[in-house]
Formats: structure tokens, sequence, C-alpha cells
């Protein structure tokens, strides 16, 4: 288990002092695999180093199952050296002037069966014919599993990985998004992964924690995240999202109830964001999945129904995107490739209350 | 978002104790040894200077005055120094620079035939220590016997015994030294030609303009910054310079700045003055510290000019038309004199027993007795012996230094940026440090303190060390910039602590420089004379001095196949070293 409290690292820049993370604490639990999230200089990369211990915080605490790593209280700084800790670098780092042989048998200096111990891993990552292979003679995708093999060879108790995968082409990606995980699986390693693609955290995590500016936006399970944000932040970073102004009839409701809102659009079904702080004043969020386009003029109006025409239609090949105008908004739909709308024909769209939360406005952040 | 960070946190104190460790002992050594090598010496020579001292060491004298300086810049002996170095410095670059930047260009830019060849061949003199390139072009030059002058009054029917060329002239000593910066210049410029856009050029040829006036209005403008550095770079190169004018103006008593500490110092007549010596030394420093500033300068603000854009193409060849032939001639005629006949000269005088011109006669004396005789004695074995030695501990020390020093330069700014910059600034000033200066200075230090080393070869070593360091710690700081950083912090994940991360990833992987370092430092070492000059004694006489002493005594032949010896090494260690790193390189693709 990794526990991280009130985290606080600040850089020397050429101006004073430059915070890079302001109090960022999570707890990840044992054979979990946690994803940082968020775009470049958000401190998700700083945070993971904090626990590698390659940057040394200002404040808070660092523990690896009940062992102290950093405390800035108590005065402890456990060098990376002596944290058991394997890591996986975003240029894979294989030392180019040994074989994968003795790149993976590294970490194992000074200890018993080292070659039993090395074969057992390249084999698994089926990587055991190329052993004697120099480091620069290997695709990306074996750098990736030597750099993997050598992480985690030890038998380490945490594995950190910081965007191993953004090295990769597209096709490669994917194969080795799973093998990852699968791999993560077997070995049951508590595991941070940082990166910025929303895809690959969405796809490999038990948790995943979104990052913003040094700060910990919004944790949780992939699927809460997404379809349930707890801030509006959240909602916008991850995906795609519509937001229209709206107004809350009654305002009384606590978080995670249902409330009708008033908007442009006309009446929605929705439900309280979780963590709704009353407010009259709110905005309505539902993301262009959910939007069900009605491309026929038969069917009844009514709550949770919109109408406009269609501005624009753009096709992607598994999906399509379509633009729709009503009024002073544009809404943003995504539809089935054998359902495209045609260009300004007037529509209906439908989206389920149970896809509809509303954040209060200007609160909630 | 920018939050100001409150000081006396916790954090802080954590730092100092967990640090506390073997990198940091290293730290320290390093910082210690690097301040030591460089400042202590820098501070005796600027003490020595402002203390009198009528026939005794600096720290006898207990005065302090200026008077060694007022001495300097009014006695009329030394007046003449001032300006024989001036002279000698414009007219050494008068003669070298246009050279290099004539062969630069038609190397480089236009279509010479036969221009590869040229371009290797033009760089051979540099291995030649530039001590047998001048003894080498006496032998050309001379008045009574060079073979030049030889030659030329036979041809004019010329009764007189002497000219029509004298190398004992200012004239002659700039025309050695000037030849002596053309492969280095070179090097230089032509990489900079390299460099440049060649669309800047196009444009202009778009607009109507011809060759010429591209190459005057466009070409040469761009180039400025770049030569205008060449140019600073090599007045220090010539203030500097001690073995052209040192055996050149010995037997004219010419004397310029470096060579006139080194007289001050060994006195034919009379006592050392050593006052005056720490005064031209301190005058000389100052001198090369503000060229080095105005140097640091342009090349600091050089990449604000569109010349280097690392763009993969290469500039256009020009094409010389009618002047195609008399360009390579130029070219081969440069190879042919400057940089073959002096070292075929330098061969002919080794097998001579006796210096004569080449002639029928003298080819019938021709004998290899001294490549022979030079093994029996003793003192020529020594220095053998203490040059290789000299060469191999300098390049040891030096690199071992140069590694460590880099590391905390570009490993460490994170964590201790303000000592990283010390170590970066302390390790480059031996750089503006002319070699005899630091000979003298270490006199001074190692007769006042009770290191026993002087009169050994450590004191030499010392010295070497010092001046090339600057060289060494810059050449690794840029190799070791190109080792991502990640690759030494897996190795402290993988549970390597950090001496053994520096040994088992770091070293490996900057060995192909450190290679090229210490070959470069060794065969320095070898060659190096004025520093050697100012601090050997009988027991620890390098072959550099030995040569010089066999030539102040008139013994030519023997300085002939000494040198032809040395240059021998060189080339052997050169060899090795290449051998090594492509063995290397072989081993690793």
């Amino acid at each position: 288990m990794i526990r991280v409290q009130n985290l606080e690292k600040t850089f020397a820049g050429a101006k004073g002092d430059v915070r890079a993370l302001c109090g960022v604490s999570f707890e990840v639990r044992k054979g979990e695999l946690f994803t940082l999230l968020g775009p470049s200089g958000c401190g998700k990369t700083t945070t993971l180093r904090c626990i590698a211990g390659l940057e040394q915080p200002v404040r808070g605490e660092i523990s690896i199952d009940d062992r102290t790593m950093y405390s800035a209280a108590k005065g402890i700084f456990i060098p990376p050296e002596k944290r058991r800790i394997g890591m996986v670098f975003q240029s894979y780092a294989i030392w180019p002037h040994l074989t994968v042989f003795q790149n993976v048998a590294y970490p194992l200096a000074g200890q018993d069966r080292v070659a039993d111990r090395v074969m057992a891993i390249l084999e698994r990552l089926t990587l055991a014919h190329l052993a004697d292979r120099l480091a620069p003679n290997l695709s990306g995708g074996q750098q990736q599993r030597v750099a993997l093999a050598r992480a985690l060879v030890a038998q380490p108790e945490v594995l950190l990985l910081d965007e191993p995968l953004s090295n990769l082409d597209a096709k490669l990606r994917e194969q080795m998004r799973s093998e990852l995980r699968s791999v993560q699986e077997s070995f049951q390693i508590t595991t941070v992964y940082v990166t910025h693609d929303q895809e690959e955290a969405l796809a490999l995590s038990d948790c995943v924690g979104l990052m913003h500016e040094g700060a910990l936006l919004e944790l949780g399970e992939p699927r809460d995240l997404y379809l349930q944000p707890a801030r509006r932040m959240t909602a916008a970073f991850l995906g795609a999202a519509n937001f229209i102004a709206a107004t809350v009839e009654r305002h009384r409701e606590t978080a995670g109830e249902a409330l009708t809102v008033t908007t442009p659009l006309g009446v929605f079904a929705a439900r309280a964001s979780k963590e709704w702080e009353p407010s009259l004043p709110a905005e309505l969020f539902f993301r262009p999945e959910y939007v069900d386009v009605i491309d026929n003029d038969s069917i009844q109006e009514g709550t949770n129904y919109g109408t406009g025409t269609v501005e624009r239609v753009t096709f992607l090949g598994n999906s399509a995107d379509v633009l729709i105008r009503s009024g002073e908004l544009l809404i943003k739909a995504r539809v089935h490739p054998s359902r495209l709308p045609a260009v300004h024909k007037k529509i209906k769209f439908f989206v389920a209350p149970d896809h509809c939360t509303v954040f209060p406005a200007n609160g909630g952040g | 978002m920018s939050v100001a960070v409150e000081s006396g946190n916790p954090a802080v104190r954590i730092r100092t104790r967990a640090q506390f460790s073997t990198r940091s002992v290293v730290l320290v050594l390093t910082t210690g040894i690097v301040s030591y090598l460089v400042l202590v010496p820098l501070i005796m020579l600027l003490y020595a200077s402002v203390k009198s001292t009528e026939d005794k060491l600096p720290f006898e004298s207990t005065a302090t005055t200026l008077g060694n300086y007022v001495a300097v810049f009014t006695s009329p002996a030394t007046l003449p120094i001032f300006l024989n170095t001036f002279i000698f410095t414009i007219g050494s670059l008068a003669v070298g620079l246009p050279t290099a930047i004539l062969l630069a260009w038609l190397l480089e830019r236009t279509a010479t035939p036969t221009r590869a060849w040229i371009a290797n061949l033009i760089l051979v003199p540099m291995t030649i220590p530039s001590l047998l390139s001048a003894i080498a072009w006496i032998q050309l030059l001379d008045p009574r016997i060079g073979l030049v002058n030889v030659i030329l009054r036979g041809v004019m029917g010329s009764d007189s015994d002497t000219g029509p060329f004298d190398i004992y002239t200012l004239t002659g000593m700039c025309f050695v030294q000037g030849m002596r910066l053309v492969p280095s210049a070179y090097l230089m410029i032509a990489a900079s030609f390299r460099a440049m856009d060649p669309s800047l050029e196009e444009q202009s040829a778009m607009a109507g303009q011809n060759t010429a006036r591209t190459t005057l209005r466009i070409t040469l403008p761009i180039m400025r910054p770049a030569l205008l550095a060449a140019l600073i770079y090599f007045i220090i190169v010539v203030i500097e310079s001690f073995d052209i004018p040192g055996l050149l103006g010995f037997t004219a008593r010419i004397r310029v700045l470096s060579t006139a500490i080194y007289w001050a110092t060994h006195s034919e007549v009379g006592l050392p003055d050593y006052g005056l010596a720490s005064a031209l030394g301190a005058i000389i420093l100052f001198a090369a510290l503000i060229l080095m500033w105005i140097y640091w300068r342009l090349t600091l603000h050089q990449e604000r000019f569109a010349t280097i854009t690392g763009k993969g193409y290469r500039p256009r060849q020009i094409n010389l038309g009618p002047w195609t032939v008399p360009a390579a001639l130029f070219c081969w005629i440069y190879v042919f004199v400057v940089v073959l006949l002096p070292f075929v000269m330098l061969l002919w005088t080794s097998i001579q027993p006796f210096y004569a011109p080449p002639s029928a006669e003298s080819l019938r004396r021709a004998t290899l007795e001294g490549y022979l005789n030079i093994w029996h004695d003793g003192s020529i074995v020594r220095a053998l012996s203490n040059t290789l030695v000299l060469a191999l501990a300098t390049s040891a020390a030096t690199i071992l230094l140069a590694v460590l020093v880099s590391w905390f330069v570009v490993r460490q700014p994170r964590t201790g940026g303000s000592i990283a910059n010390y170590l970066a600034t302390v390790s480059f000033l031996p750089q503006c440090v002319p070699s005899i200066v630091i000979g003298l200075a270490l006199i001074f230090v190692y007769v006042r303190f009770p290191i026993p080393i002087y009169g050994t070869l450590w004191i030499i070593a010392l010295a070497m060390t010092t001046r090339y360091l600057a060289f060494s710690s810059r050449a690794t700081t840029a190799s070791l910039i190109q080792v991502h950083g990640e690759l030494e912090e897996a190795s402290q994940m993988a549970g390597a602590p950090w001496l053994r991360t520096l040994r088992r990833i770091t070293m490996p992987l900057l060995a192909p420089a450190m290679i090229n370092v210490f070959f470069w430092v060794a065969v320095h070492a070898m060659q190096e004379l004025s520093m050697a000059l100012m601090l050997y004694t009988p027991d620890t006489v390098m072959i550099s001095t030995m040569i010089w002493s066999m030539w102040q005594n008139g013994r030519t032949a023997d300085a002939a196949v000494l040198g032809v010896v040395l240059i021998l090494l060189s080339a052997l260690l050169l060899l090795g070293a290449q051998a090594v790193v492509s063995r290397r390189s072989a081993r690793l693709s």
C-alpha cells in the first residue's frame, strides 16, 4: 500500500520558487493499479518521482506498506536505491552498453540465483531469445518489455510507470497496454501509472487520480470519474462535454439527488452532482455520446428533449460528431456512423436523466 | 501558479542530513582539489608580484610594493617586450587567419578537385610539437645554412653567405607561428562554413546577385561573429605561445611576454628576478582573462545569428570555372611547403651526423646512428621514461577530475546550483592561464609550501593537470549532457548507490569521450615545453626540455632524432586512441 499525504514540492525558478505540488494526498491499495492523469506540467510526474525518491518534497509524508519513505515532520528521507521500488521510465533508460540479460540482472547484484531469476522474468515477457542482444538493437516494444523486466526482477513492493507507452506507435500501444495490465495483475504488484492519455488511464486503471496545476482534482474508479464526475473541472477535462446554463427549480436538493432544471433547451430532469452545494443558478452537463439524435418529426416532446438544426457533421469512421444549433447554443452529439443526419435539417434530441448532471454555477469548481 | 514558500521549513534540515553521503564527500573533495589546483597558484602569483624581490624569493621579502609593475612599464629593458608581443600577435594572425579562411572556403564551399585529400593533409602538423616545427623551419630558412636560402642563392647566383630570407626576425617568427595556427583555425572556420544555412545565400542568388557579391555581402557578414570569436581565441593562443618565440627569439634576442618570463627566471647572467617574472605573469594573465571574457561574450550570443540551423543539407558548392586549377595548385603548394617540407627536413636532419643541406655529399654521410645512440645516453632514456610516466599520470588524473567536475556541473544544479556554477567557472579558468604562468606560479607555491614535490615529476604533472582540466572538463561535460539522466536514475531505482551508478553506468557511457580526452591530454603533456621548462630538474628532464637544451647547445642532429621519436610516440598514442574507440564502437553495434 502506498500512502501519500499533503505532498508539497517547489522548484527553484528564475523568479523565485515555483510550487509544483500543493498538498497532494492519496492512497493506493495493495495490488491496485492507480493512474495519475493530467496534462503536461500538472505535477503527475513530479508526484511519481517523489514516490521514487528521485525528487525530495518540501512537505508531507510518503509511506509504502507502513514504512515511512519520506516525512518532513519526522525528518526522514530514504534514498531511492533503498526504497525497493521498480520503475519504468518514459525513455525506458535501457543501458546501451549492456546486453538485455545484463540490464535485467543489474538490480540483482550480489544476490543468489541471478541467472535463473533473470531468465524466468525474460521468459514471462517473451524476451528470452534476446538475452544476449545489446539494447540499441531492440525495437521500441522490446525495449519497453526489457524496462519492465528490469523493474520487476528484484520483486519490488511497488512499480512506478512514467508514461511507458508514449514512445510507441498507436497499434503497438494498444497491444502493450493489455500486456502491461496482464503482467501487473499476475504479479499482484501495487502500481502507480502516469499518463496524459485519457483512454489509457480509463482502460488500465483500478483507480484514476486527475491532476491539475499541482493538485489532485478528483479520484475514483474510471467509470465513476467519467460518467458521474463530482466536479465540473473533471467533467471538462475528461472526454468531451456539453455545459448548459440552467436554473434549479427548487434549491434544497442534496448531492446525488434527482432534480429538475430549466434551460434554454427546455426542462431537464437530472441529478445533482456529488459535491452539490445548493444554488439557484446552475449548469447542466451531459456527454455527447448520450445525446440521442432523433431524425424524424413524429415523436413526442417533453422533459429532456431539445430541438435544433444540424450545423455540421464530422465523419470519424467508427462514429460521427454532430454539431446541433439550438438558438444561441451549440450542442455536441456523437452518433453511430449508420445514422448520420443531413446538414441543416431540423432535428430533435433526447438525453436520458441518468446521464444528466447538474453542477452549481461558479461553485464546486 | 506560483505561491511564495516560507523559509525555515523542516525540509531544509532533512536535505543536509539525507545527503551526507559518498556523493557529498566526493563533491567536497572535488571542489577542494579543483580550487587548490587553480586558485592557489594564481593567488601566489599575484602575491609575488607585489613583493619587492631583490635577489630573493618573494616570501623572504616583507615589503608590499607596486615597484615590480612600475619597473615593467618604465624600464627600457622591458618596454620592447610589449611592442614585440604586439607585433608578433598581429603579424602571426595576419599570416595565419587569412590562409585558414581561404583554405576553409576553398575546401568547404568550392568544387576544388582533390579537396578531401587536402583537407586531411592540412591537419597533419597538429600532431607535430611546435618546438619541432620551429626547428624544421630553421633548417629551411636559416639565413646561412637554410635549405631554401642555399637553393635560392644558387639560383640567383648570389655570392653572399646569407639571405635572402632570415628566420631570426620578428617577421620570421610571425610566419612560423602563423603557419602553426592554420590547422586549428581551419578546423574552427570550416566548421562554421559547414553549419551555414545555404538558403541565406540562395536567397541572394534569387535576388540576382552573382557569387562574388553574395560571398562578400552575405556569406562573410553572416560569418562575422564566428570569425571574430576565432580571432580573439587565436590572439590568446599567440600571446601564450612559447615554443616558437622561445626558439627563434633566442638567437635573435627578440623577447615577447611569455619568453621574457622564462628568461627572467632562467637568466644567463645573474640571479633570477622573480619580481619581474611575476609582474609580467600577472599582466599576461589579465590580458588573457579579458580576451577570454570577450570570447565568451561573443560565443554566448552566437546563436542569435541564423547561421547554425542543424538542417541536414549541405551548402551549395561553388564552381570556380577558370580558377579551378590555380585554386587546387595553391592548396597543393601549401601542403607541400608547409606540411611536408618541414617534416622531411626534420627527418633529413635526424639522419645526418651534423647538419648540412641536402647534397650528394651529405647524402653519403646519411646514417641511422643517431637513432641507435640515443639508447646509450642515460639522460635520454630517463627523459623518455619520465615523459611517458608524466603523460599517463597527467591523463589519468585529469580525466578523473574532469568526469567528477562535469558530473556535478551537469547533474547537481537542482540541489546545489551555486556549487555547480562555482565548479564550472573555476575548472574553466585555466583555459586563460598561459602555461608559462602556471609553471611560474607553481614554483612560488611549492618552494613556499611544505609539500615536498618541488623538483619531482609530480609538480610537472600537477601543472599540466591544472592546465588541461579546462579542456577536459568541457569535453566530458558536453558528452555527459548527451547522456539521458534517466539512465542514471534507472540505476538508482535498481538499488545501486551513487558510486556504483557512476562506475557501472555513467563512466561506461562516457567512455568514448573519456578515451578521446585521455589521449588528447597524453599527447599534449608529452609535447608540452613551457611548464616542463619552468619546473624540471636534471632528474625530471622531459623529451621536450631535452630537445630545447640540445638546441641551445647546438646539438641539432640529436634534437632532430629525439624530435622524430617524440612525433612517432605521439602518432602511436593517437593511433592507439583510434583503435580503442573503433573497437568499442564495433562491439556496440
